[in-house]
């Protein structure tokens, strides 16, 4: 328990939370709009090279957070492509996405940086850390928050914003209404198709910046396959909420946990694969969780 | 919308729709794989040749034949992925039921005594057992627990993954090879080979089974009623159809299947259990492409599996001969589906949401 | 954008369809129709379902391109390219299926679109406000502003979406069918409303295919018939139906309806006269839910040889009552509770027993959703036809499919049905909704069951449909089996019945014998006004 509370595991919870949270905003922006995506592993995974790229291109990893935008931006804008504009299967689509991203990936690194595996290079610059001198003296707080990466602020912040765009902003309305009644967005003349490829690209930049974290925040490399399941958990997290950001910010904190956990405790003497698996078991299980505690809620006499 | 007519609608019209429409496809793709090949710096002309050598020619047609192997595994997965599809059962979870299955396969096809027919046939049942079981748990979780398969199918692949990784990395490791991997099988329990040429005889159990498998979809009542299910759940509800039962059951059978390609991967083609065998050609995924691919038409997997199958090897053969990585072949694959889901909107039956989207 | 909108604000608006035709594929929906909307008038476009009333009135509003003829707004040609376009010219537009969001609240559903800006997108709620009040000063239209729409009774939402036209300065309201959610209170107070809209001038333009409300409420009565203008008359105000004294109102009651027909009317049904049977369903003290509704405790008795309806608007427990008899609603664990109710099928406790075991007790079943229930429209006719069958030969030869015998069926389904589909290898979704229906209703009657449940069986079905639907129900019915009609079509309720059960807000409020039943007495049960058995007038507020 006091492994919990140890300043230098708190420390290192973020650096798990910033990646699951962006891309499940991201998610969640897809989900409100209608848009089943759920190829959030393979923008991450685009996005992370995307920043080594950028960073290694410019020495500067301003760069790489501007590259890893536009990877982003673009794969959100295919996605549309497919399967809004011409109306393909999202699901299809997503499959398609994720096996791309994963076989570009590799390949780009091959031909660009003629390595495989992973990439390592003095020239890629480090996003470097936001130190917030008021909170940095504060017991918990502190490590938590301050000398973090500061896509951490650029997270939380983004959290607040839809949640209030949402309920307030002309934006967020039609946002929402593409997902739950398009009809309604045609008889007021919005297109329902620009509403959901902004979503999307919006996604494509979050998850951009999520896998920017991974890449040129956590470490300063990219590995094949970097993404290593984030994507996936923050399907499970928009799942979990149905894509609202308050509800989805306290999930993304859990399974970062969780993942920041199974890090942890593989000093433990637990087979590395055991640790390993430990984020995708503890989503499983909050998703078992979450369902039956909505059957239970549900009045008696509910359809099985 | 108004559907309007057009002078295409008549006479030549499906023709000539059909020839643009696959050149809406094959075009861009063309274009991509040069971009690609330019990128890497390596001339078209040999990266081209290489390729076709790649996959249909080597000496004695060696290369054809790892082409052909390969096709078997795709189409197997694929079979087992139409099996779940066409139910209307969303089980993208191939991948961990492929490998619980080798695995299981490799394990009993070491360690178990008898005859070597007899512990063929047990790995075979074991791969199978393990790969229904893995597909049914996934299952499970939906019925009993509301974890939609789509996701819960999913995420079992990771486990699946670590487990069978931490099985040959520990207890049943070939501490002598020094690599994560089980000691080879013994060599009277390889499945043999076709006399005279190195493919194994896997591929004709999977083309048995594929034949079986689109039989039972066509012939059976069972395949009817899992059909049902898939593509008019209410209906089926409302019709008295054993929905749980049928799900459950079709769920075994395809993980049944997937187990089944593990294990024949493991005793006709690799001989033993590695670490990632299964997992790095992409297989479960491959297959679930070439299915979502021919839109469930059946007799057109095959055909699906076979170029998937060749441009994988295609691109290995350009990687040797013209430094091309070979994962193109998994960008160009991308693409396809990406072209062609385009264009055949709702390919898969009950799929979660309707994109109404004008 | 909108200035086209506020610079004609409050005036009157001519609008007509000039010799417009409309085509899908080969089917002609709408042919040379010409129509004028006055302002100040309450014109009702009638006709029975598929005559191309709500195709006319898409291409008004944007929806559809006419293939020949144009829309006239106050004497100009207008091409519409959407439905945003129209509505910028003036029209709105109710619709049969509401476009409203359910999760968002009234205000945001009114203003989505159109939002007033409060500066950097950020919508100005307080200033929307302002407009629906003022609104509900001048129309006299209440809506609970921050409600959520999905809490709302369909009487509500209609207000909702009539508001939503309003405050974009809609001068010509189009109604699509829209009492046939509405309870008879609901209807008059929406016919309230929409005189007090005539009086100020607006244009009205009504949908509808009954009768009574167009005599009730319209000034001009136009009636379509496959596409055509048959007629189109200016009727007096006032009079009611059942006004003796003008014959003619009643007159013209029978000319529309056999100008609606093309003919005479089906004759009425005969029914045998026979001592019901045995008791063939019980339930007692049935209880569920139905979204935040309590349904039950009910109790209802049916016998064979009797045609026992549920009569009342939709969403008043008719849903839950029949998936908790067709046991589509079984909890995950199985087993008797005593808080449930109890159900006898045949004289067996169902309470454990799944939809397929009640079918094999003799129970059949036509559902409401034909599309998505009653058939799975991907598969053939001769599959749809078969599914019930496939336990045991001659449909099946041990795992076996015998297709040849299922495709037989299916072709004796066809021609004794008279069902019009290309044969059994047909899909089921190329049938016309008539067709879909009539298979649906052969494939559940050739089963054979003792008791047959059809839930609004002729919803969306034409004339000819709906007779030889009615035609087979009560054929059934001499032939000594059991049926539960449940159904929101009062004039099927009294063509068809036996004895009535009168359903709303989640009980049975009144029962009624043959020959008790009126289209009133009816209609005052449907919204709680307590009627009893003999049907005498009693005036009571709302039941429960």
């Amino acid at each position: 328990m006091d492994m919990l509370l140890d300043p230098a595991f708190l420390a290192s919870v973020p650096r798990f939370v910033v990646p699951v949270l962006l891309a499940a905003l991201g998610g969640a922006l897809c989900e409100r709009a209608g848009v089943f995506n759920i190829a959030l592993e393979g923008f991450v995974l685009v996005g992370a090279f995307a920043a080594v790229a950028g960073s290694w291109l410019g020495e500067s990893a301003l760069l790489g957070i501007v590259f890893a935008c536009l990877a982003g931006a673009a794969m959100g804008l295919v996605f549309a492509e497919f399967s809004v504009r011409r109306g393909g299967d999202a699901i299809v689509t997503s499959v398609a996405l994720n096996l791309l991203a994963i076989g570009l990936t590799t390949y780009l690194l091959r031909a660009l940086f003629g390595v495989t595996g992973a990439f390592r290079d003095a020239r890629i610059d480090g996003l470097g850390t936001l130190d917030l001198p008021i909170l940095a003296g504060w017991p918990v707080l502190g490590p938590l928050l301050s000398g973090q990466s500061p896509l951490l602020l650029v997270a939380v912040l983004t959290a607040l914003l839809l949640h209030l765009g949402l309920a307030r902003h002309r934006l967020g309305l039609r946002l929402r209404a593409a997902g739950e009644a398009p009809a309604a967005l045609v008889a007021g003349g919005v297109s329902v198709r620009r509403v959901r490829t902004g979503a999307l690209v919006a996604c494509g930049v979050l998850c951009g910046l999520a896998g920017a974290q991974l890449s040129i925040s956590n470490v300063n490399l990219f590995v094949e396959n970097m993404s290593a399941g984030r994507g996936w958990i923050a399907v499970v997290a928009v799942l979990l909420t149905r894509g609202r950001p308050l509800p989805l910010l306290g999930v993304a904190i859990l399974f970062g946990t969780a993942d920041s956990l199974s890090v942890r405790i593989q000093g433990l003497g637990l087979p590395q694969q055991a640790t390993d698996a430990l984020p995708y078991l503890v989503t499983l299980v909050a998703l078992v969780v979450a369902s039956v505690w909505r059957l239970r809620r549900s009045a008696p006499g509910a359809a099985s | 919308m108004k559907a309007a007519g057009s002078g295409l609608d008549k006479g030549l019209g499906p023709v000539v729709r059909t020839i643009a429409a696959w050149s809406g496809v094959a075009l861009p793709l063309a274009l991509i794989g040069w971009g690609l090949i330019a990128l890497a710096g390596a001339p078209l002309g040999e990266a081209i040749d290489g390729f076709l050598r790649g996959a249909f020619g080597g000496r004695r047609n060696a290369y054809l034949l790892t082409t052909l192997s390969r096709a078997g595994l795709i189409i197997g997965m694929a079979m087992a992925a139409w099996l779940s599809f066409r139910a209307g059962l969303f089980n993208i979870g191939g991948e961990g039921q492929l490998v619980l299955g080798g695995l299981s396969a490799a394990l009993v096809a070491i360690h178990a005594p008898g005859p070597a027919p007899v512990a063929i046939a047990l790995a075979f049942a074991a791969g199978m057992a393990a790969g229904a079981a893995w597909a049914m748990l996934a299952g499970v979780l939906e019925l009993a627990a509301g974890v939609p398969l789509l996701i819960g199918s999913l995420l079992l692949n990771y486990p699946a993954s670590f487990f069978a990784s931490w099985v040959v990395g520990h207890p049943f490791r070939d501490v002598a090879s020094g690599l994560p991997q089980t000691v080879l099988l013994p060599a009277e329990r390889w499945l043999p080979n076709f006399s005279g040429t190195r493919l194994d005889v896997g591929v004709a159990f999977i083309a048995v089974v594929t034949v079986l498998v689109i039989v039972y979809g066509a012939t059976t009542t069972h395949g009817l009623r899992a059909r049902l299910n898939g593509q008019a759940p209410a209906f089926a509800r409302a019709s008295g159809l054993a929905v749980r039962r049928l799900s459950l059951q079709t769920l075994a059978a395809s993980g049944a299947l997937a187990g089944f390609v593990g294990a024949l991967a493991v005793l006709g083609l690799h001989h033993r259990y590695s670490d990632g065998m299964l997992v790095q050609p992409l297989y479960a995924w491959t297959g679930i492409v070439a299915v979502l691919l021919v839109g469930l038409v059946p007799w057109a997997v095959p055909l699906a599996g076979f170029f998937f199958a060749a441009l994988a090897t295609g691109a290995a053969g350009m990687e040797r001969t013209a430094a091309v990585p070979r994962e193109i072949a998994l960008i160009l694959q991308a693409c396809v589906i990406l072209f062609v889901a385009g264009r055949t909107a709702r390919s898969v039956p009950g799929a979660r949401r309707d994109d109404p989207g004008s | 954008m909108s200035s086209e909108r506020d610079a004609r604000a409050g005036e009157p608006l001519h609008a007509a369809l000039s010799d417009v035709t409309v085509r899908f594929g080969g089917q002609v929906a709408v042919d040379a129709l010409s129509l004028h909307f006055e302002p100040g008038q309450v014109h009702a476009i009638i006709g029975e379902n598929g005559a191309g009333k709500s195709t006319a009135v898409n291409v008004l509003f944007g929806l559809v391109a006419p293939d020949e003829g144009e829309v006239r707004i106050d004497g100009m040609a207008r091409r519409f390219r959407s439905p945003h376009a129209a509505i910028q010219a003036g029209l709105g537009m109710v619709h049969q299926h509401f476009t409203l969001v359910e999760d968002m609240s009234v205000l945001e559903n009114v203003v989505l679109c159109a939002e007033p800006d409060a500066g950097a997108g950020l919508v100005d709620f307080q200033a929307a406000r302002a407009v629906l009040d003022r609104l509900a000063a001048e129309h006299g239209i209440m809506v609970e502003a921050d409600a959520r729409v999905r809490d709302l009774p369909f009487g509500a939402r209609q207000n909702v979406e009539i508001v939503k036209a309003l405050y974009r300065d809609a001068r010509l309201l189009v109604l699509d069918e829209p009492t046939a959610v509405l309870t008879p209170r609901e209807s008059e107070a929406l016919f309230a409303m929409l005189r007090r809209l005539r009086d100020a001038g607006r244009t009205i333009v009504l949908i509808t295919h009954k009768l009574d409300e167009v005599l009730a409420i319209s000034d001009r009565v136009s009636v379509l018939r496959k596409g055509r203008l048959i007629s189109s008359r200016r009727l007096d105000a006032g009079a009611t139906v059942e006004d003796s004294a003008a014959g003619g109102r009643a007159g013209l009651r029978d000319v529309l309806a056999r100008e609606i027909v093309g003919g005479d009317l089906p004759a009425p049904l005969r029914r045998a006269e026979r001592a019901p049977g045995e008791i063939v369903l019980r339930a007692q003290a049935v209880r569920r839910r139905e979204g935040a509704m309590t349904v039950g405790p009910l109790d209802l008795t049916l016998r064979g040889g009797e045609i026992l309806a549920v009569a009342g608007v939709a969403g008043n427990g008719q849903g839950a009552l029949v998936r908790a008899l067709v046991g589509l609603d079984r909890q995950a664990s199985p087993g008797p509770d005593a808080s449930r109710g109890r159900i006898e099928l045949a004289g067996v406790d169902v309470a454990s027993v799944d939809v397929a075991g009640r079918r094999a007790l003799g129970l059949c079943y036509v559902p409401e959703d034909r599309r998505h229930t009653g058939l799975a429209l991907d598969a053939s006719v001769a599959e749809n036809a078969s599914v019930a069958r496939l336990d045991a030969p001659p449909l099946v030869r041990g795992p076996f499919l015998v297709r040849r015998a299922m495709r037989a069926f299916a072709a004796g389904l066809i021609e004794r049905y008279r069902i019009a589909a290309r044969g059994p290898r047909a899909r089921a979704g190329t049938l016309s909704g008539g067709n879909q229906q009539k298979l649906v209703v052969a494939r559940e009657l050739e089963l054979g069951g003792v008791v047959t449940i059809a839930e609004n069986p002729t919803w969306g079905v034409d004339i000819g449909a709906i007779a030889a639907v009615h035609r087979e129900l009560m054929a059934m019915r001499d032939d000594g089996r059991a049926i539960l009609l449940v159904s929101s079509e009062l004039d099927e309720v009294l063509a068809l019945a036996d004895r009535t059960l009168v359903m709303s807000g989640g009980h049975f409020v009144a029962e009624f014998a043959r020959g008790e039943a009126t289209r009133e007495s009816l209609g005052r049960a449907m919204t709680g006004g307590a009627a009893s058995a003999r049907g005498s007038d009693v005036v009571g507020g709302l039941a429960a």
